[in-house]
């Protein structure tokens, strides 16, 4: 790593960049892993209906949200698995440009909970403490957002 | 069945299409990021507003990282600072609080941004509501415990 100390010169050179570029396309790489079975998955569950059975199960629950049922899917794979998987099960859908906003709003504050948990964790922070904090201010704006926006 | 796969396919492969025009910039920016120590820069300008609710400059730290790096690819960097600069168990717990709610502040707003999701609405609620809960540990930390106790 290079340290910039003296004046503000910038450093950017072929390496920096090539890193970069390398980083980018394996996280790109990890990413379709994700994103592809999930979008393969939902595109199942629609077509063989267990999404409308799914959606009308949650439809309650998510018109509190301002949300239609089959967001619950959306909803799911944002806070267990992460937000590319919730982008992923999105793609599959046709959501209203409300209920996207609604969902990323919501899924900002509370996403990739098997992961970020543990991080939190180890940074001093029990699982007791932000899982409640993160969820329920996700449902909050959802509650709020659901409310002005339908 | 095979049209329903490949409905399922071309769908995910739009979706990593729109992914990679974030993901591959963001990186190589990070890159240079990193390269030129900006974030310790960035860090001593940043620090003062986060001293309102109860930051110290060591404790701000990690939740620049957080805020522009993510928690996942911050974590490194994240979790060595807490632990080399000794923050108090309030700092911990603030930073702590900011960070979940709020990081990874280009990662994830350009991902739902790209979807034509408005990019202030994805960036001041999470903003808004990471300064009110720090605020609320800060208080309960500082003026509601001791009392108690």
């Amino acid at each position: 790593m290079v340290d910039g100390e003296e004046e503000d010169v910038m450093t950017v050179d072929g390496a920096i960049l090539r890193r970069g570029l390398y980083k980018g396309i394996v996280t790109t790489l990890e990413l379709s892993k994700v994103i592809i079975p999930t979008a393969v998955a939902v595109t199942f569950l629609d077509a063989s209906g267990g999404l409308e059975i799914l959606a009308e199960w949650f439809a309650p629950l998510m018109g509190w949200l301002g949300l239609p049922g089959e967001a619950a899917v959306v909803l799911f794979s944002g806070y267990f698995i992460n937000l590319y998987a919730a982008i992923g099960s999105m793609t599959a859908m046709n959501l209203s440009m409300e209920a996207m906003i609604i969902l990323a709003v919501m899924l900002g504050l509370c996403h990739s909970m098997i992961v970020e948990l543990a991080i939190s964790k180890k940074a001093g922070c029990p699982v007791s403490y932000i899982l409640p904090l993160r969820l329920g201010m996700s449902l909050f704006m959802g509650v709020l957002l659901g409310g002005m926006l339908q | 069945m095979i049209d329903v796969f490949w409905d399922g396919l071309t769908g995910g492969f739009e979706g990593v299409w729109i992914l990679a025009r974030v993901v591959i910039p963001l990186m190589v920016v990070l890159e240079v990021f990193k390269a030129n120590a900006w974030l310790d820069k960035a860090n001593r300008v940043i620090a003062p507003p986060f001293r309102k609710i109860g930051l110290s400059q060591d404790g701000a730290f990690p939740v620049v990282v957080a805020s522009v790096f993510g928690l996942t690819f911050g974590s490194g960097v994240i979790l060595s600072n807490i632990r080399e600069n000794r923050l108090s168990d309030t700092e911990i717990r603030i930073s702590g609080t900011f960070m979940a709610l709020c990081h990874a502040l280009i990662e994830d707003t350009l991902i739902f941004a790209v979807l034509g999701i408005p990019i202030w609405i994805l960036v001041v609620p999470r903003l808004a509501l990471a300064v009110l809960a720090s605020y609320a540990v800060l208080w309960f930390f500082s003026v509601a415990r001791p009392r108690l106790s």
